[in-house]
């Protein structure tokens, strides 16, 4: 989304939510400020030591932020809280740091009173290690600062004695400059270079061999052979001091590491931004499970815990507030942002009958909703296990990567020693300045970078496209497939069913604006009724529903796999559902199949006699984007085939549905589980590469099976399927997406690991050979570096 | 050229100066969110008593 559109988005949340709040209900109740109060909850949230006067500094997460300017409003409001001080309240983590006394001050009234604002505030369990993790990225600036100003003053000086040369200058002015580098350079030696010391010295303990070690050697052996030169001891080890090379050095490298660091921190926002999403407090309705959608008020409101939900509670979600749960709208029109679920990033419009998953987040109006999955059924809940399992999991070659890095250091720690004993002979005044070169240009990071930097940001890139990765070696095989089966019930039609035509006295209408008047408002009172279920074919009915539609239907009564039944404002009976349910088991035969019936019914008892009738006609629809992704994919020479359970004539006319030449080939149709996995193991022997394409769950052993497979999420259990890639929000061109961004990586890669290679293979023999000073050296270590990672920052873009 | 020997050790006293001042904005948290600062001046100070009601 936009900065204008949130900010816009968050100007409107701001108001809509204190008129709200106005009447009170986000005061908390007696029980939530006891929990909340509870020194359990204080100790949990607690990032620091207790201070002096007994103050305690304590993390709060906070919801509902949109720019910098909630951030001071939040920070204002929570200094009028007696008791508190030193108030930090951090935009871009959404998170607040502040010290209180609590002997004045609770943390329920903490949250009351961002509460009072329209915002969302809660005891932040991950408050430490948040802390702890900016006070590292603080301090990592701060050392690349201390060793990027330092830099800039060595060159200076440095500059002037390159200009002029020994011979321009009187040597006291020359050792006085050299003595001010050293100066210089102490600090960056002392607190800048920390990291790779520390580094190289906890890897020495435990007999391994790191990254940091030849750094450090080299840093170290740099500063020893110009702190000699600068106290004049030239005939140990020649007469050039490396200041500038080696504050450089040093800046380039801690420059590469801080934004490694921002980019790691961002991952980790974004993640524990999932985690943190739902709200505390819901204002759940008080009335009756059955009284009708349009009595639902903000008067009749309990403000109760997330915890105490329960599937069917009617809530209210306030504008700038995240649903909590699962559920359908029941009541009210809004924007929803949906980005952190499904990739989506404008915000999507929400009304009567639409579903909506907990996490997204209510830009718009409050809205009422019913839930209908909570806590660990969510996707949301899902989706967070999906991620924390991605992000733990450590590839198997990037541990080869590893095992390789090792052998690689030693040799070069041996070459460096085997050049400055061949220079003892030729010229003993140039055999530290080789070994320190030698030291200094290898670049096992390079090497080690190479293929994990171009995965992960691939990985990224797909992300915040909304398709999750669960394997990021999948994405080496997915580069170099060749044919995509996808099975067509669910992945490439919508699973929700669309209403095609309405019978009515034997006419049948297709839908549309030409529908007489009368079929136009039996759908709408039926889609109206139809709100009140769950029911697929309720669902695609509900569409319908205008505001005027939702009367109060009263004594609905739903019969499972059968239909509704519900009486309308005068008191007539209606019923929805299956012919043998409108028209009686006996009745049944006599009309059209394959519709949903809507009657209004005569009599009383137990065999009413339907007197109005209308027949709704459901058939799946081609999902918009099939076309363009099959498209797609073919560009990209991938064959596309259909493979599908479902009868052969419905598999055809849906591909003759699709405006694909020539047309998509049938690989099979009426196909059985075992007859799927026959035909991707006999694509597999004529030696395609195949990726499978499904919904994750009746397709389980063909995702399996094939060499690179994707699941559409449409709210089955994700975590249950087998499938190496996961396209949030259904969206087919996902998986063309996937490929070209796999492609680009597995071509980063290639070119990173030559790069790499190239590089050392030239720069070491040049080093050792004498012809390269230790700066340009460090020059290019650091930029080989650079240029790994800058070339994998290039995909997905 | 005798100016030198002031204005030498003179310049690595105002960088250590610099990077005293650079610290401590750092540790202040004016880097953590580079946006949030520049709004804090648009909001009214809570601290100084307003005239108006």
């Amino acid at each position: 989304m936009s900065n204008a559109t949130t900010r816009a988005a968050a100007d409107m949340a701001v108001p809509e939510t204190s008129v709200h709040t106005a009447g009170s209900p986000a005061a908390l109740s007696e029980l939530q400020k006891a929990g909340l109060d509870d020194p359990a909850v204080l100790q949990q949230c607690q990032v620091g030591p207790r201070e002096a006067d007994g103050g305690v500094p304590v993390g709060l997460g906070l919801s509902g932020m949109y720019c910098a300017a909630c951030a001071i409003t939040i920070e204002s409001a929570l200094k009028t809280v007696p008791g508190v001080r030193d108030v930090q309240v951090q935009g871009a983590v959404q998170r607040a740091r502040l010290v209180i006394d609590p002997k004045r001050a609770s943390l329920s009234q903490l949250v009351e009173a961002v509460q009072s604002i329209g915002y969302q505030a809660w005891p932040d369990g991950a408050a430490l290690a948040q802390n702890a993790r900016m006070g590292a990225q603080r301090q990592l600036l701060w050392r690349l600062l201390v060793a990027a100003f330092c830099m800039m003053q060595v060159m200076m000086i440095t500059t002037a004695q390159y200009v002029s040369g020994p011979q321009d200058i009187p040597p006291d002015i020359w050792r006085l400059m050299n003595w001010a580098c050293w100066v210089l350079t102490l600090p960056v030696l002392v607190f800048s270079c920390g990291p790779f010391f520390s580094g190289a010295w906890a890897a020495l303990k435990s007999g391994r061999i790191a990254m940091d070690t030849p750094v450090a050697l080299g840093i170290a052996a740099m500063f020893g052979v110009s702190t000699g030169v600068t106290m004049g001891q030239t005939q140990w080890v020649g007469h050039d001091a490396y200041f500038d090379s080696l504050t450089m050095f040093v800046s380039f490298l801690l420059f590469g590491r801080w934004l490694e660091g921002r980019a790691r921190e961002k991952v980790s926002q974004s993640l524990e931004a999932l985690c943190g999403r739902l709200p505390e407090a819901v204002s759940r309705s008080t009335q009756p499970a059955d009284a009708p959608a349009v009595t639902l008020n903000e008067g009749a409101c309990e403000t109760v815990a997330l915890s105490q939900l329960r599937i069917g509670d009617r809530v209210l979600v306030a504008a700038g507030q995240a649903f909590p749960a699962d559920g359908q709208v029941l009541q009210g029109r809004t924007e929803v942002d949906e980005s952190l679920l499904t990739g989506e990033s404008r915000p999507v419009v929400k009304q009567a009958g639409h579903l909506v998953v907990a996490g997204s987040l209510n830009l718009g109006a409050p809205v009422w909703s019913r839930v209908e999955r909570l806590g660990p059924d969510t996707r949301y809940q899902q989706i967070v296990n999906l991620v924390h399992q991605a992000l733990t999991e450590r590839p198997g070659w990037l541990r080869v990567a590893d095992r390789f890095a090792g052998p690689f250091l030693w040799a070069v720690l041996v070459l460096a020693a085997l050049g400055a004993l061949a220079w003892q002979w030729i010229d003993p005044s140039r055999s530290l300045w080789v070994a320190v070169s030698v030291l200094v240009v290898t670049c096992p990071c390079a090497l080690s970078l190479a293929a994990p930097s171009a995965l992960l940001a691939a990985a990224g890139a797909l992300a915040r496209k909304g398709v999750l990765v669960r394997r990021l070696e999948a994405l080496e095989t997915l580069a170099i497939v060749d044919l995509a089966l996808f099975d067509k019930t669910g992945t490439l039609t919508d699973p929700q069913l669309q209403l095609t035509q309405v019978w009515h006295q034997g006419v049948v209408a297709p839908v549309g604006q030409g529908m007489p008047a009368s079929v136009q408002s039996a759908l709408q009172s039926a889609a109206g009724l139809s709100l009140l279920s769950q029911h697929p074919v309720s669902r695609a009915l509900s569409g319908f529903a205008t505001e005027s539609a939702q009367q109060a239907w009263r004594d609905v009564r739903e019969q499972a796999g059968q239909g509704l039944q519900a009486s309308d404002a005068h008191g007539q009976v209606w019923r929805l559902g299956s012919a043998s349910w409108v028209f009686g088991s006996a009745a049944a035969a006599s009309w059209p199949l394959g519709r949903v019936w809507w009657a209004q019914m005569e009599g009383e008892g137990p065999s009413p006699e339907p007197s109005t009738v209308f027949g709704f006609a459901l058939d799946e629809k081609l999902r918009p984007d099939a076309n363009a992704a099959l498209l797609a994919l073919r560009s990209q020479r991938v064959d596309v085939q259909v493979l599908s359970g479902d009868q052969s004539e419905r598999v055809v006319a849906l591909v003759r549905q699709m405006s694909v030449t020539p047309p998509v080939s049938v690989a099979g149709a009426a196909a059985t589980p075992e007859d799927k996995l026959n035909v991707l193991q006999s694509a597999q022997k004529q030696g395609h590469v195949v990726v499978a394409i499904g919904d994750g769950i009746n397709d389980a052993p063909v995702l399996a099976k094939a060499h690179s497979s994707f699941a559409l999420d449409h709210g089955a259990p994700l975590a249950q399927s087998q499938a190496d890639f996961i396209v949030l929000g259904g969206k087919l061109s996902g998986v063309a997406l996937a490929v070209a961004v796999s492609r680009q990586a597995m071509g980063v890669v290639r070119q990173n690991l030559a790069w790499a290679a190239a590089y050392n293979f030239v720069c070491i023999p040049l080093a050792l050979a004498g012809l390269l000073p230790p700066w340009l050296a460090g020059i290019g270590m650091a930029m080989s570096s650079l240029l790994v990672l800058l070339n994998a920052l290039r995909i997905g873009r | 050229m005798d100016i030198l020997y002031l204005l030498l050790p003179l310049s690595v006293v105002l960088v250590l100066l610099i990077l005293g001042v650079l610290g401590w904005s750092i540790y202040r948290g004016q880097f953590d969110d580079l946006d949030q600062e520049g709004v804090r001046i648009l909001e009214q100070d809570q601290d100084e008593p307003t005239t108006l009601p």
